[in-house]
């Protein structure tokens, strides 16, 4: 099985499973495992490869067009967008408005420079993913 | 687009139960999650639509064929596997598929060896010596091979431990490639109905209470974490399903979502904390205990 | 109405399949029981015909309770329904599977019981004794099979099975009293009276009307349940 129509799910996970989808298959584009114009797996190739419904797929990519990062050409199936810059843009202005947030509220809680340093740190501490699915068959 | 099943006002009576009144189709290529407690109907439902049973009332139609007339010709399209069917004890896998392979000329033999490799069966083996999860599996094998248009599967999970299950599961997952191939299963692991499902079709006492694609449905569900002193106030809302106060804060299970519940709800005295999705266990759990609407 | 006759035909071979040995077994021992009843002693000769009437009546309650109660209580009935089969044609591959696996040993004993009585020095007029018990036991046979196709409850089921087998033993003294039937079996020849070949006709016809009228009954039926 290829690798590519691999969604690695995890029920413990409180997010939807189509935002799972949305943050993986972004993240993949982002450090540029997927150029532009590289064809998506298929829908019911990457429901069948990860286990999860066509629906949620369908979703997903639905999500991601909308966040202009693939774009769906009827009846060819979908590519990675030409310029995702558009949509780094939008996830930089996302990650600038959670920090700013987290600065509010750790000025209320009264924390300092290092100790916000500190909590970023210990958050960022990799935490032991509960229950991956693991895939016998893919290489 | 051709159903793969669809039952119009269909009712079935038995003496100390009845399916009521039930609209579901399925179309082609989908795969439908049936969710419902012990004796909400599910069973019932499942044979009906394999000519087993014949309705009181209604109409069912399955892969084109009106049933339980033309149940031969439905059956020949159709792998069912229940909770409740056994293969022989005396016999072998291999004596089940040579039996079951001239019966359906559609047998595809190599993927049958496929899945003999996958499950880990021992196909000379008499089935008396397999495990529970094993005879699943090779019952699982029998249906599948077949390449059936229509695979029913009434709790095909049930009883596996956690490796058999996840093996089952992306077997089940590998139907999902061929746009052509429709799928209902029922199942008491709403995890697997979660993951699997495009729609759920969920029964109580009988009724069709609800039947939505599963995004949708999920959707439709927040669970919403409040401080302040409405709950009261607001626990008759219709879109709310269940609301609990442990002293100050509120915890209130939302059927019916809509962008602007939260500033209802501040406007009711709630402040909100955090919403969360739910997990379909935990909406089918409050579904059934407020009553069934969901 | 269609049949799907080459389903019906590989469920009256996996019937087959299924019993087998067993019956093997059984043709085996009655076949020991025709032996002891050849020696034409009087001790044989009882133990013989006892044993050979324990024979059928085992091997009829065994294929009967195989293919169907067994097959209900083990759930593999399930697994038969969900095959591209109707209920007629399950009820005809039941109905035909029971006679093969039955009939069978069935026949094989009945032949032998006759060469048995004809080529040795019992009194050849044991033929009409013999063939009337045979066909006690099919058409007791008939009624249990008819049963266990029509009623689910397994005491019916074993009652309906022992009740009408047992009935043998007050039928031959029944027999014992009909002098017409009573004399005869004793000579060297063979001689059919009235009433014995009413008796067997009898016998014969009630089973094939129940038989007939159970493939009916199942075959009016649009599903199982």
């Amino acid at each position: 099985m290829h690798s590519d129509a691999l969604i690695l799910l995890s029920a413990a996970d409180s997010r939807p499973m189509y935002q799972q989808i949305v943050d993986q298959i972004t993240a993949r584009v982002m450090a540029g495992d997927w150029g532009p114009g590289q064809p998506l797996p298929s829908i019911r190739e990457l429901a069948a490869g990860s286990g999860v419904s066509v629906i949620t797929v369908k979703r997903a990519y639905e999500e991601l067009e909308r966040a202009g990062l693939i774009h769906t050409r009827h009846g060819k199936g979908s590519v990675v967008a030409d310029r995702p810059e558009p949509a780094r843009g939008r996830l930089e202005g996302e990650l600038s408005q959670h920090l700013r947030r987290a600065i509010d509220v750790g000025a209320r809680l009264g924390l300092d420079r290092s100790a916000l340093h500190h909590r970023l740190d210990v958050a960022l501490e990799p935490t032991p993913e509960p229950a991956l699915r693991s895939k016998g068959t893919d290489s | 687009m051709t159903a793969a099943f669809a039952v119009s006002g269909l009712c079935k009576r038995y003496p100390e139960f009845a399916l009521q009144d039930v609209d579901l189709s399925l179309p082609e290529g989908q795969v439908m999650g049936l969710v419902g407690v012990n004796g909400a109907g599910k069973t019932t439902l499942l044979r009906l639509l394999t000519g087993l049973a014949a309705p009181d009332a209604g109409s069912i139609e399955v892969l084109g064929h009106r049933l339980p007339e033309a149940q031969v010709a439905a059956k020949r399209d159709i792998g069912f596997a229940s909770e409740d069917m056994r293969l022989y004890r005396g016999r072998s896998l291999d004596w089940h598929i040579e039996l079951v392979r001239r019966i359906y000329p559609a047998w595809d033999h190599a993927y049958a060896s496929e899945l003999i490799r996958r499950f880990d069966l021992r196909p000379a083996q008499p089935l008396g010596g397999y495990s529970h999860g094993q005879r699943v599996k090779a019952l699982l094998l029998l249906c599948l091979s077949r390449r059936p248009r229509l695979l029913l599967l009434d709790e095909p999970t049930t009883g596996l431990d956690p490796v058999a299950r996840a093996e089952v599961l992306e077997t089940l997952a590998d139907v999902l490639r061929d746009e052509g191939r429709s799928v209902l299963f029922s199942s008491h692991n709403t995890h697997d109905v979660e993951r699997l499902a495009d729609s759920i079709a969920f029964l109580h006492q009988g009724r069709l209470v609800a039947h939505a694609d599963k995004e949708r449905f999920l959707d439709n569900w927040r669970r919403v974490l409040c401080l302040g002193g409405g709950a009261a106030e607001v626990s008759g809302w219709p879109e709310l399903a269940q609301v609990r106060a442990a002293g100050s804060q509120v915890e209130i299970k939302v059927r019916a979502w809509s962008e602007d519940l939260p500033q209802r709800l501040s406007a009711a005295g709630l402040s909100v904390q955090r919403v969360d999705p739910m997990a379909l266990e935990d909406i089918f759990v409050t579904a059934v205990r407020t009553g069934g609407a969901a | 109405m269609n049949l799907n006759r080459p389903v019906i035909r590989l469920l009256i071979l996996k019937d087959w399949q299924l019993f087998e040995k067993q019956l093997a077994a059984y043709v085996l021992a009655g076949l020991g029981a025709l032996t002891l009843l050849g020696l034409a002693r009087p001790w044989a000769f009882y133990l013989g015909s006892l044993a050979l009437i324990v024979v059928v009546v085992a091997a009829a309650c065994f294929a009967i309770s195989n293919s169907l109660l067994v097959e209900r209580k083990e759930q593999t009935l399930a697994f038969v329904m969900s095959l591209p089969v109707s209920p007629l044609d399950f009820t005809i591959s039941k109905l035909l599977g029971n006679l093969l696996t039955f009939g069978v040993p069935f026949c094989v004993l009945l032949l032998g019981t006759l060469v048995v009585i004809l080529s040795t020095p019992l009194p050849d007029g044991l033929v009409i004794l013999a063939t009337l018990l045979f066909g006690h036991i099919l058409l007791a046979y008939s009624v249990s099979l008819a049963v266990a196709m029509q009623v689910e409850s397994e005491g019916w089921n074993t009652f309906a099975m022992i009740g009408s087998m047992v009935l043998v033993n007050p039928f031959l003294m029944a027999l014992g009293q009909i002098e017409s039937i009573q004399g005869p079996i004793r000579q060297d020849a063979i001689a059919w009276s009235l009433p014995a070949a009413l008796i067997l006709g009898a016998q014969l016809l009630v089973s094939v009307v129940v038989l007939v009228h159970t493939a009916w009954w199942h075959g009016r039926k649009a599903a199982f349940y």
